[in-house]
């Protein structure tokens, strides 16, 4: 365990000694505040208290996804660039299996997304006092835990498509450009039966709250059910690749 | 001229210990071509072993085979009797290696890049980076960043990353790339260092055919994947038993007459503009021709040794194919 414990610092370091890693962090803190201000000023009163400003911001529909792209973008690279590097050949010819390898890369991916989700819970409840004050409206703590429940799934699912294809392609600028244009079409809905079987109407689980579905047919277990298939098959092709491909 | 001698003396021969390295008929096969055709060989401690070949004869996916980067396709590579396939963490251990060139993550120190590497392995303490960077000469670049390093400067850091876990093998794959005439000088002496005193066996495989000669003391040839020949490098003078001189004389037929009539000699040729005689003879007849040619009054200014030089050889093995 402590081999494993040292093989995600190693990849967080990798990341964090980027000069620019701060800058997705910054961006979420001004979003938030930007973000509130517009919302406070030119709205009529739309949130009652902080706590309903950060749970409503927070989901998929809101700052979420601006996370959720931040996030794509913080971690594409980090399977993709040891190929791109070349550093990939020294990092492999060490005492330490593949599948050890890969799955701190994606403990840190993970990592990555649970600290710049706890930012922008920080950030948001941060703009909704200056904006909204403490007081007032009947959202609390738990409230804003659930949106921040919706936002981690939705998150992490990306993240892992992210991870599979930065695996899949070897290239970091696909990987980016693939995810992201899936986060902006998954709103979509083609009203067929099948499609529900489809990842996109799935992601986004705050669509089940006060008794709603994203189409007729779904229940908030159908859709958990079917976003742990996927991702363990997503997981499942990446690992796959990773630990048979010759390293050319 | 060259000090060091290159006779295996003193190391035990095979079969009293196992090879650091064993090569068992490992093939690799890519779209029904065979990259690397069922290539067998062996490398005992603290042997340096030149890994030459013309262009795209598989010296580099030998060396990604070797190291558990690309698949065997058949046979197996034995690392200190562990097969980099079944137990590949035991054998990967035992190895150390830069393969083509030596990339690290370039926003970081070089102190940081190695601490990278020292996590990945068992059993060597953060002391173990200081040695490893004194002994490559890059105590003043290690807080760098390694974006401002030079290829030389890569190099050694790349030499310090696969000594950081005290292998038995090294792998260097074109050492003295980037490297100044110092530096390869000193890269020379140095990986001389490690294989006598430590005791680790090197294999290195270079363009530079004069470097492997000079360095060391087998050379497996490779061609197409197959291998063409292991040559020993390291013949002891007294094992040759004929040899190949140019003597520059101030007379010059005066000085063939002499060199025929001493038994053994053969003269091979003579060149008029250099006013050199070259002749073959056995070792032992030598000092008889030099007292010869002086008896019968002829100046003798120089006498050079005609050897046949890896390059000739190579050439001759791998049939005039450019080389790699």
């Amino acid at each position: 365990m402590r081999n494993f414990n040292l093989l995600v610092l190693n990849e967080w370091l990798k990341i964090s000694k980027k000069r620019s890693h701060v800058i997705p962090y910054v961006i979420l803190l001004v979003l938030s505040l930007v973000v509130g201000y517009i919302s406070h000023t030119f709205g009529t009163d739309m949130y009652a208290s902080a706590a309903e400003f950060t749970s409503d911001m927070l989901r998929p529909t809101g700052i979420g996804q601006v996370l959720t792209i931040l996030v794509i973008i913080g971690t594409a690279g980090i399977v993709s660039r040891e190929y791109s590097q070349g550093t990939i050949k020294f990092l492999l010819i060490r005492a330490r299996s593949r599948t050890a390898i890969l799955a701190s890369k994606y403990v840190t991916v993970l990592l990555y997304t649970l600290s710049m989700l706890l930012v922008a819970v920080a950030a948001l409840f941060l703009s909704g006092v200056v904006f909204y004050g403490l007081s007032g409206g009947e959202a609390g703590i738990s409230t804003i835990l659930t949106s921040l429940l919706y936002s981690m799934v939705y998150c992490a699912v990306y993240a892992t498509i992210g991870f599979m294809l930065g695996i899949l392609t070897k290239t970091t600028g696909v990987t980016i450009g693939a995810t992201i244009f899936a986060t902006m079409i998954d709103k979509v809905v083609i009203p067929r039966e099948f499609y529900k079987y489809v990842l996109f109407p799935n992601l986004d689980l705050s669509a089940y709250q006060n008794g709603g579905a994203p189409m007729q047919g779904m229940t908030l277990s159908f859709s958990i059910v079917l976003l742990c298939g996927y991702t363990a098959l997503f997981l499942l092709a990446g690992f796959a690749v990773f630990r048979r491909r010759d390293v050319a | 001229m060259n000090s060091f001698t290159r006779s295996n003396q003193g190391l035990p021969g095979p079969g009293t210990e196992p090879a650091v390295l064993e090569m068992q008929g490992v093939s690799k096969v890519i779209k029904g071509k065979a990259i690397v055709d069922n290539l067998s060989f062996e490398i005992r401690r603290g042997e340096i072993i030149g890994l030459l070949g013309p262009n795209g004869a598989g010296k580099t996916t030998t060396i990604r085979m070797m190291t558990g980067l690309i698949r065997l396709s058949s046979g197996d590579v034995l690392v200190h009797g562990q097969s980099i396939q079944k137990n590949f963490k035991q054998a990967i251990s035992q190895i150390g290696a830069i393969i083509e060139n030596p990339e690290f993550y370039p926003h970081m120190t070089g102190y940081d890049n190695l601490r990278q590497y020292l996590r990945m392995s068992d059993g060597a303490g953060a002391s173990r980076i200081d040695e490893v960077v004194e002994l490559v000469g890059l105590q003043e670049a290690m807080t760098k960043k390694v974006r401002a390093y030079s290829l030389g400067m890569r190099q050694r850091l790349g030499i310090a990353q696969a000594l950081l876990h005290s292998p038995k093998l090294l792998i260097l794959d074109e050492p003295t790339n980037g490297l100044d005439p110092a530096g390869i000088r000193e890269m020379r002496d140095y990986m001389r260092k490690i294989a006598e005193v430590e005791g680790i066996a090197i294999l290195i495989s270079s363009h530079m055919l004069a470097e492997i000669e000079q360095i060391c003391h087998r050379a497996v040839v490779i061609q197409n994947g197959k291998l063409v020949t292991v040559t020993q490098l390291a013949e002891a003078p007294e094992a040759r038993s004929e040899v190949s001189l140019a003597i520059r004389v101030d007379r010059l037929e005066a000085a063939q007459t002499v060199a025929e009539a001493v038994q053994g000699v053969k003269v091979t040729g003579m060149d008029e503009a250099r006013s050199e005689l070259h002749v073959h003879l056995p070792d032992g007849t030598v000092p008889e021709l030099v007292a010869a040619l002086s008896e019968a009054k002829v100046g003798v200014y120089r006498i050079t040794e005609n050897r046949q030089s890896l390059e000739e050889d190579f050439l001759k093995w791998t049939g005039g194919n450019r080389i790699a």
